[in-house]
């Protein structure tokens, strides 16, 4: 199962913290987790502990991430709005830490079936202040596990919280993986609040209280958001020649989307899917590239047109959104017919 | 005389608290209580958000800075990583007991070895006087300017009380940290008990951590800037209406070490 997989990415990539509050769909990662919890082979794995609310578990990565330790947690949408505080900490204070928001239907209570509607939140600032995490989209098993690893990567690289966005259908999906443990991240973090050790004091501070202070740390930020664009990733499947059809998603949707262009390829309509594999940074070159040279742009996504947006405001061109809302999945004949 | 220097005082660090202010001497017990122990060397403060905010400024000790209420979820994150360290915060009874009770009592009732100290000057001080939690009966403050109505508000909270129910808290007392006037023929002189009694809870806190437990110390203090009082009417105030609010007593002492 897709949270089976996760947790044994996560604790053989090197995780040394969990703190989690249960929420549907995600739960079943914080499981799997807690059982690797003690195990010998994992002697990094240092605390895993539930804590009373997201209030608490987003604080406590901030605490861990501060005194530079791998910590993760999973959640859903009513959890990541909860987190959105100590995000924006951890973002203008440059405390690293990984988050799983497995995406439930929204907004308010929704229900726990698959959407894609926190993708708004997550690019658009997610907590105050002007806060850009990097953001992963897997669309398989086999990839959230790679992507485990690499948020842990990503996050010490750069000190900063990452997330990892999938749904309520790849985590609880069954997939054949591979994957090699032990497959250890030891990041390097003479940076981290850990005492000062007859050494340099350390701060992990987000308080600037002069204008032009916060101006030099905002600007700071933004210089390191330059490098961060360069790990920008994407894939686009069958978008080799011109296209009659660009069609753009993530995670569940896009591995449905690939049938539907293998579908239409069959019958001779030159369809291809560019799908971000970093939903932030986005992949803006190929995203034009590929756009470029397609006829038309649909977006295949479950909520309202989220990812749509983002398409547009790049691309300035019009994109169709084919909206899959409530908990109800791509369907591939539909979204084969999408392309007329 | 000689002038002591402490590790953890930046030297010639001038506090920018309001005069007349209680914060900054509670500052200058932990910096002393921690080169006493030393222990500055391992300190961790996580920074409330509030008046203290600003005490990563004269503390020279490692240091994250918590969202408002959040310090105790970060202390205890930090400590069970880092358990040879001592991990403490100075947090505002506004960001204690207000926004941040949640935090506190989990924290507290898990037993997670780490420190709290508590400014309880009755008002939100650094937003502008608004009432907190703390705030006594009739007090008026900028968003109770008829005084403070307990059967809308409810009384001023306890915090010893409410954390008393805990058992795994190992340290929890109450002490007025505002020196109390006292009155001569000519002129006024201030008590200095308070301090001795403040810097020993400070002192036995810390050692509660070292042995293993959770600490909490609720500090009496003054706001007179927000109180709209004079320095000494703030001092007054402490002694006559808020001892009787909130006595001072060790409520918790597991390891003993106030006998000591
Ligand atoms: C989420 C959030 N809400 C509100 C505030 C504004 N705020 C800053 S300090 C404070 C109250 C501080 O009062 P207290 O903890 O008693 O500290 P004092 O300044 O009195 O020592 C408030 C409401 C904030 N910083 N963050
Ligand atoms: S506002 Fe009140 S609590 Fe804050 S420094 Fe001034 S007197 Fe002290
Ligand atoms: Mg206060």
């Amino acid at each position: 199962m897709g949270a089976k997989a996760i947790a044994e990415a996560a604790v053989s990539s090197g995780l040394e913290a969990y703190f989690g509050y249960p929420i549907t769909p995600s739960s079943e990662i914080m499981e799997n987790i807690s059982v690797l919890y003690g195990e010998r082979k994992y002697p990094w794995f240092k605390v895993f502990l539930q804590s009373a609310s997201e209030i608490e578990s987003v604080n406590m990565l901030f605490g861990a991430g501060a005194a530079g330790y791998v910590s993760m947690t999973a959640t859903s949408g009513p959890g990541l709005s909860l987190m959105a505080e100590g995000i924006s900490y951890a973002y203008a204070s440059e405390a690293p830490f990984l988050i799983i928001d497995v995406n439930r239907g929204g907004p308010g209570l929704g229900n726990v079936a698959p959407e894609q509607s926190d993708i708004s939140f997550v690019l658009n600032s997610l907590g105050h202040g002007g806060v850009k995490p990097i953001v992963l989209t897997p669309h398989t098993v086999q990839e959230s596990m790679e992507h485990v690893h690499k948020g842990f990567e990503l996050a010490f690289t750069y000190r900063t919280p990452v997330i990892l966005l999938t749904d309520a259908l790849i985590v609880h999906m069954y997939d054949t993986v591979e994957w090699e443990p032990p497959y250890i991240v030891k990041p390097k973090v003479d940076w981290a609040a850990r005492g000062r050790n007859y050494g340099q004091r350390h701060i992990i501070n987000s308080i600037y209280l002069d204008p032009p202070e916060l101006k030099a740390n905002k600007e700071r930020l933004l210089q390191k958001q330059k490098e961060i664009d360069k790990i920008a990733e994407s894939e686009c499947f069958m978008c080799d020649e011109n296209l009659d059809v660009l069609y753009i998603a993530i995670g569940i949707s896009a591995r449905i989307s690939k049938e539907a262009v293998l579908r239409l390829r069959e019958n001779g309509v030159k369809a291809g899917l560019f799908r971000p594999i970093t939903l932030s940074p986005l992949d803006k070159d190929n995203l034009l590239k590929y756009s470029s040279r397609a006829e038309k742009i649909v977006s295949v996504e479950m909520n309202e047109g989220q990812l749509a947006q983002e398409i547009m405001r790049i691309t300035r061109r019009d994109v169709d959104v084919l909206p899959y809302l409530g908990g109800y999945i791509p369907d591939v004949e539909e979204v084969a017919e999408a392309w007329k | 005389m000689e002038v002591k220097q402490f590790s953890s005082i930046y030297e010639n660090g001038v506090t920018t608290y309001c005069p007349g202010c209680e914060h900054g001497l509670l500052l200058k017990f932990i910096g002393m209580a921690l080169d006493e122990l030393g222990i500055t060397e391992k300190a961790i403060m996580v920074g409330s958000v509030g008046c203290s905010t600003l005490a990563y400024k004269f503390l020279n000790v490692d240091y994250v800075q918590a969202p408002h209420g959040r310090a105790p979820a970060i202390m205890s994150a930090i400590k069970l990583l880092e358990k040879d360290k001592v991990v403490f915060s100075i947090q505002g009874d506004g960001d204690a007991l207000s926004i941040g009770i949640a935090e506190l009592i989990h924290a507290a009732n898990r037993g997670i070895p780490i420190t709290v100290f508590m400014y309880n000057n009755m008002v939100f001080g650094m937003t502008g006087g608004q009432m907190a939690p703390t705030t006594p009966e009739g007090m008026k403050t900028t968003t109770t300017p008829f005084g403070r109505d307990i059967k809308q508000m409810g009384p001023p909270l306890d915090v010893c009380k409410v954390l008393s129910a805990f058992p795994q808290i190992s340290y929890l007392k109450r002490v007025v940290i505002t020196p109390k006037p006292i009155y001569t023929k000519d002129r006024i002189m201030y008590s200095s008990k308070e301090a001795m009694d403040s810097y020993k809870a400070v002192l036995n806190a810390l050692k509660t951590q070292l042995m293993g437990g959770f600490s909490f110390v609720e500090f009496i203090g003054t706001c007179n800037v927000n109180w709209k009082m004079t320095i000494l009417d703030s001092k007054k105030y402490v002694h006559d209406v808020g001892v009787k609010v909130y006595p001072p007593g060790l409520c918790r002492d597991a390891f003993g070490v106030d006998k000591k």
